[in-house]
């Protein structure tokens, strides 16, 4: 059988649908986070693995804090983005005031010697919170974690059902990815542009969908999942 | 409430074309401005790209208007879809500071339809 390619558009676990996702909390809640932050003067670290949420959370908590009064001012960093230019650097420090908090998303990226000048210079903010994939940059505000079931709340809530059979795939993709959930999403994402879980359209007014899954190679079998 | 239409409720559009919009609010409470926009945005597997093409911008709106805006549409980019990534087009309606908004979408091409980029139209799911 010929698969059946969807629409990036149309594809439930297209990078638009999966920013409205966001930080759940395993258990632990903002009340309980924010009164650690506050005690740790708003110098703390998000710390955790890769696809781990730990940028969805700082992007969540700096949404509070500026609805608390603060103003975030964010600098990023990845593999290809890993220092502060000259102008950048006296950007920033022209940006800082008493209610300035840094948001620093990658600050693992940085050198030992940029990393020490951000620190020291940021101390003229209220604050500065950083993402980073190991403890010890700053005090450990939070510990990102996933978890399979984490997974396929998502899922379901990308797919707007839950399934037995969607659950499968999303745990065998939990464990593929050792619990990266941002690369388990992102192949979700080609399974169905490609068409290896497709949907076709049955006739029937609620205008649910059908979606064909591969149990195992050569077999297919339906599932209705209705898009959002 | 906030509601933004084309006049006319055609949705295929060409490059170049004027486009006579509708946008009409109600509000709740004063709004420090109104703002209507065409857009595009890319949606797909990588980040998502918008680009306001031309905006009208009302401030100091009263709670409850309607107001009629002409857009051209420029020259490019049509409308397409593929598997990793789709470009829509839109027209938006935001009232600051509360963001309430409103979104109409539309296509812009040579024919007025949306391109897909796959080698058989047969192959291609419309969701």
């Amino acid at each position: 059988m010929k698969p059946t390619i969807i629409r990036a558009r149309d594809n439930p676990f297209s990078a638009g649908r999966l920013l409205k996702v966001r930080y759940q909390w395993l258990p632990g809640s903002w009340d309980e986070l924010l009164v650690r932050l506050t005690a740790l003067r708003h110098r703390a670290a998000i710390v955790g693995p890769q696809g781990h949420g730990k940028t969805t959370l700082l992007e969540d908590l700096s949404a509070r804090l500026e609805k608390n009064g603060f103003q975030v001012y964010w600098l990023r960093f990845n593999r290809q983005n890993r220092s502060l230019s000259g102008s950048m650097w006296q950007n920033v420090f022209n940006e800082l005031h008493g209610k300035t908090v840094i948001c620093v998303d990658g600050a693992e990226q940085l050198s030992f010697w940029q990393w020490r000048r951000l620190k020291q210079r940021s101390k003229q903010a209220a604050g500065l919170l950083i993402t980073a994939h190991q403890a010890g940059m700053l005090p450990s505000l939070v510990q990102c974690k996933t978890t399979p079931e984490l997974l396929a709340n998502i899922v379901a809530q990308l797919v707007n059902e839950p399934s037995d059979q969607l659950r499968t795939i999303s745990n065998k993709l939990f464990e593929k990815h050792d619990g990266n959930v941002r690369d388990a999403l992102r192949e979700l994402y080609d399974l169905f542009a490609d068409g290896t879980m497709r949907l076709s359209k049955t006739v029937g007014k609620t205008g649910k969908q059908e979606m064909a899954m591969p149990l195992h190679s050569g077999e297919m079998r339906s599932t209705e999942f209705p898009l959002n | 409430m906030l509601k933004i239409e084309l006049t006319d409720g055609r949705r295929q559009r060409k490059p170049g074309e004027k486009i006579e919009v509708m946008a009409q609010w109600q509000l709740d409470e004063h709004a420090d401005s109104v703002e209507a926009r065409l857009v595009w945005s890319t949606q797909g597997k990588g980040t998502t790209d918008v680009q306001v093409v031309q905006q009208e911008q009302f401030d100091n709106p009263s709670l409850s208007e309607n107001r009629r805006i002409t857009f051209t549409l420029p020259e490019s980019p049509y409308s397409f879809s593929g598997k990793l990534i789709s470009l829509i087009w839109a027209l938006e309606l935001i009232a600051e500071p509360t963001g309430e908004s409103d979104r109409f979408e539309l296509t812009m091409s040579p024919s007025g339809e949306e391109i897909e980029l796959h080698s058989s139209e047969d192959d291609f799911l419309r969701g």
